[in-house]
């Protein structure tokens, strides 16, 4: 081995191993690949899910205490305050209506700071102060260890925006107030194929996050079944800048739209050079995923992501009593930010009010209790749809919307019941 | 996994011409910034890994600038000047030059007289430093972008290789007239009918609704067919720009370097930095000389890449580009100024091809793979010579 005796090339050698591994970049918190103590069977609907048997936490005195864990820092940090708002504001409105059975609810939060490990040890302290049931996350990837925290101690968690299939199957005490992503992508393939009169799609995957390979995946087998052609799939990955070559061998292959999985960050200059590089607003349309939800997208798309359609849970312009009843009351309480800014406000404020709810109908005043009258909730009516998790495993089929991007922000296109969705 | 279908199922070879421009344009960036990593190697036999992170820093210096000439968030000033970007540019270069001279001067220059291991490790703090210290500091969540309306030079151009068939160009003309025709029949509907929309309509307007749809398919599918047909290289304004700046700070660089005198003391301490000393180079300041060209050049890739992208920043920005930089530094082989050209640019069309292969899931992995094919069978690099530095 002559090479490595020379002290040039060894240097050199000792400086590359240093760059292949500043060359693993952090993870993302959504990705959550990394939790190897869930044990997960993958299939939704039917999979025996793991019952708790640790007892939990019980109410004691004249409060009962609830836990919300929230990224209160990071990059996740619009969401986190939009789900401390929408939850606190559900536990005041029960408060003020009485409380449950006399007792006032309290909440009490726990921040994430955008990271798993955080979120898990949030979770841990907020059960040792008492909580009987906890709230959150709207990461998948922190949520998959939270729930696990709240699975080892026996409290209930209902999920507040974490769309990843298999959560649920971590245990009986997971349970999420969304829809998942193998239903957002067939929701999208429809919309594509029925409304906009699409048939060749391409797909823009970012490889590193399981969300947008697995809606990718399910966005392309709804498209097919119903007909259209999947012409091309190009890669790549969060926190790259430059996506012409794909978009090059994109446009030869002559798609009248692309479905962009990914997250916004990525998806705004993916607009801009898809249409730069000659492939017009009308001709080429953009479609994509909850992960666009972010105002930050007409900033970084511009002109160019105007006139596209995403996948969304809740939308304010919709006519419904609950969403127009739920608006003012956010108006009232919080006057400085008239508006939620993303979806988390509201559905953050679904699940608490899910949970007060079953507080009421709870048998027993502990955790267990608690966990079983979430599981039996039938018809709950949310601000973003009405829920059932009796026999769903955690997992309630749930409406979703479709919202077109315009120069305002996002106008409301098209609501699908779970029922209508060809899948 | 499934390596072979895609060649065998043929290339798009029409997509070549237009991929080696993306390729180079692509690799200009890597080329500017690993003229960084290769002039201060060349001086000091350090890797400076905290380059990555100055180039960071720079892209942010931009975004301010551009909030301070009036380019906000929510901001509805919708013209932009040269000046602007000639600012931006010039405000870059500065603080990047400033943060690489403080950086040498606090945490390498106190190294300098210990181990080179050392000095590596210390850089490889900063970096790690600069990371997570500068979130604390930076707006990064959500990530910020610069405004597009801050680039005067939006959209695209395209050269004609090898025109669309006259047929389609046809089917433009004779698909026009129905297509409006039909479009305003069913606004006319709409108008008609305000509770109905074009996602929710009734039965009675379903048949206008597709007589538009499908006249509209017919004109697209025309024009998708001409701009996918042909041949033809995109060239975006932007990238264009990136282009030729670069070029023209590479032939600055280099003549700083062949016809001045601090570039002639430069060599002569990347030659000998003992003997140099001994001849009565101020060392020290040619040290902080190179440091100063090297982080204005990742400056100036910063700004361009920022604005012209409009790529949102977090304080990991740096991490990739620097990486990639780094090795096309070591391919061309490190220390040499040339070498770092064209190592950046056969990086970025290496990059591009690995996509018109079909293998856009691998792209990234072959800077790496790149890398370790170079330490194996040439560690001096494409441009470096096989002398070993003297002990």
């Amino acid at each position: 081995m002559r090479l490595l005796k020379d002290k040039h090339s060894s240097f050199i050698a000792a400086a590359a191993l240093a760059a292949l591994a500043l060359g693993c970049t952090p993870t993302n918190p959504d990705s959550g690949n990394g939790n190897s103590t869930t044990t997960t069977t993958s299939t939704s609907g039917g999979a025996k899910r793991p019952a708790t048997t640790a007892p939990g936490n019980k109410i004691t005195g004249d409060t009962i205490l609830i836990g919300l864990v929230a990224s209160q820092n990071g990059d996740l940090r619009p969401w986190g305050v939009d789900s401390v708002n929408g939850a606190q504001l559900a536990v005041d409105e029960v408060n003020k209506a009485g409380g449950i059975n006399g007792k006032k609810v309290e909440l009490r939060i726990g921040d994430s700071a955008s990271k798993p490990e955080q979120g898990k040890s949030a979770c841990e302290k907020l059960i040792s102060d008492g909580v009987v049931g906890v709230l959150g996350e709207v990461a998948s990837g922190i949520t998959a260890q939270m729930a696990q925290a709240a699975y080892e101690k026996g409290v209930p968690d209902i999920a507040i925006g974490a769309t990843r299939v298999d959560l649920t199957d971590i245990g009986n005490n997971v349970f999420r107030v969304c829809y998942t992503d193998d239903f957002q992508g067939p929701v999208m393939a429809n919309f594509a194929y029925k409304e906009l009169g699409r048939r060749n799609m391409a797909l823009m995957t970012d490889k590193k996050q399981p969300y947008s390979t697995g809606l990718s995946a399910s966005f392309r087998d709804t498209f097919t079944k119903l007909g259209g052609k999947i012409v091309d799939e190009q890669f790549y990955e969060s926190g790259q800048t430059q996506f012409t070559a794909q978009l090059t061998q994109l446009k030869a292959k002559n798609p009248d739209g692309i479905f962009c999985s990914g997250y916004f960050n990525e998806v705004g200059p993916i607009a801009r050079q898809t249409r730069e590089a000659g492939m017009t607003n009308d001709a080429v349309k953009l479609l994509g995923g909850d992960g666009w939800d972010s105002s930050q997208i007409l900033e970084t798309g511009g002109e160019a992501i105007i006139g596209g359609y995403f996948c969304n849970h809740y939308n304010g312009q919709e006519k419904r009593p609950e969403v127009q009843d739920f608006l003012s009351k956010w108006k009232e309480k919080y006057p400085s930010n008239p508006v939620p800014a993303t979806t988390m406000g509201a559905l953050a404020y679904d699940a608490a009010m899910l949970m007060c709810d079953a507080l009421k109908r709870a048998k027993t005043p502990d955790s267990q209790g608690l966990r079983d009258a979430i599981a039996d909730t039938e018809n709950f009516k949310g601000v973003t749809g009405t829920i059932t998790l009796k026999g769903n495993n955690g997992n309630p089929p749930k409406r979703a919307i479709v919202v077109e991007l315009t120069k305002d922000g996002q106008r409301f296109a098209k609501a699908y019941e779970p029922s209508e969705v060809v899948r | 996994m499934h390596l072979f279908p895609h060649l065998l199922a043929g290339l798009e070879f029409r997509t070549l011409p237009e991929q080696l421009v993306n390729g180079l344009f692509l690799g200009a960036i890597y080329a500017l910034i690993a003229l960084g990593y290769t002039m201060v190697y060349g001086v000091l036999r350090l890797i400076n890994f905290a380059h990555g992170e100055v180039y960071m820093l720079g892209a942010y210096t931009a975004l301010f600038v551009s909030y301070a000439l009036g380019f906000g968030v929510g901001s509805t000033v919708t013209s932009s000047s040269v000046l602007n970007l000639l600012i931006m540019l010039l405000a870059s270069m500065t603080v990047c030059s400033i943060v690489g001279v403080v950086i040498e001067r606090f945490a390498y220059r106190p190294m300098r007289s210990h181990s080179r291991i050392a000095s590596l490790i210390t850089a490889i703090g900063v970096s790690l430093f600069l990371q997570y210290a500068g979130a604390l500091f930076l707006p990064n969540s959500p990530p910020p972008s610069i405004n597009e309306q801050v680039n005067p030079f939006r959209g695209s151009t395209q050269l004609t290789l090898v025109g669309p068939p006259a047929s389609a160009l046809q089917a433009i003309r004779d698909a026009k007239p129905a297509a409006e025709q039909a479009t305003a029949a069913f606004n006319n509907y709409l108008k008609a009918h305000p509770t109905e929309s074009e996602f929710n309509i009734s039965p009675a307007g379903q048949p206008l609704r597709d007589a538009a749809r499908t006249a509209e398919d017919k004109l697209e599918s025309a024009e998708r067919e001409v701009t996918g047909s042909g041949v033809t290289i995109t060239i975006r304004y932007g990238e264009l720009i990136i282009f030729i700046t670069s070029l023209i700070l590479m032939g600055i660089l280099k003549y700083l370097v062949s016809n001045t005198r601090p570039g002639r003391a430069m060599r002569a301490v990347s030659h000998d930095f003992d003997s140099a000393s001994l001849m009565g180079v101020n060392v020290n300041s040619i040290v902080t000389f190179t440091f100063i060209v090297g982080s204005a050049l990742a400056g100036a890739g910063a700004m361009m890449q920022a604005t012209f992208k409009g790529t949102p920043m977090t304080t990991f920005f740096g991490l990739l580009p620097g990486v990639k930089a780094f090795v096309a530094a070591v391919l061309g082989g490190i220390g040499n100024i040339p070498g770092a050209v064209l190592g950046g640019l056969l990086m970025g069309v290496a990059e591009t091809l690995m996509i018109w292969l079909g293998y856009s899931r691998y792209a990234d992995a072959i800077a790496f793979v790149v890398l370790i094919v170079v330490l194996l069978f040439r560690p001096e690099g494409l441009l470096g010579s096989a002398e070993v530095d003297k002990v």
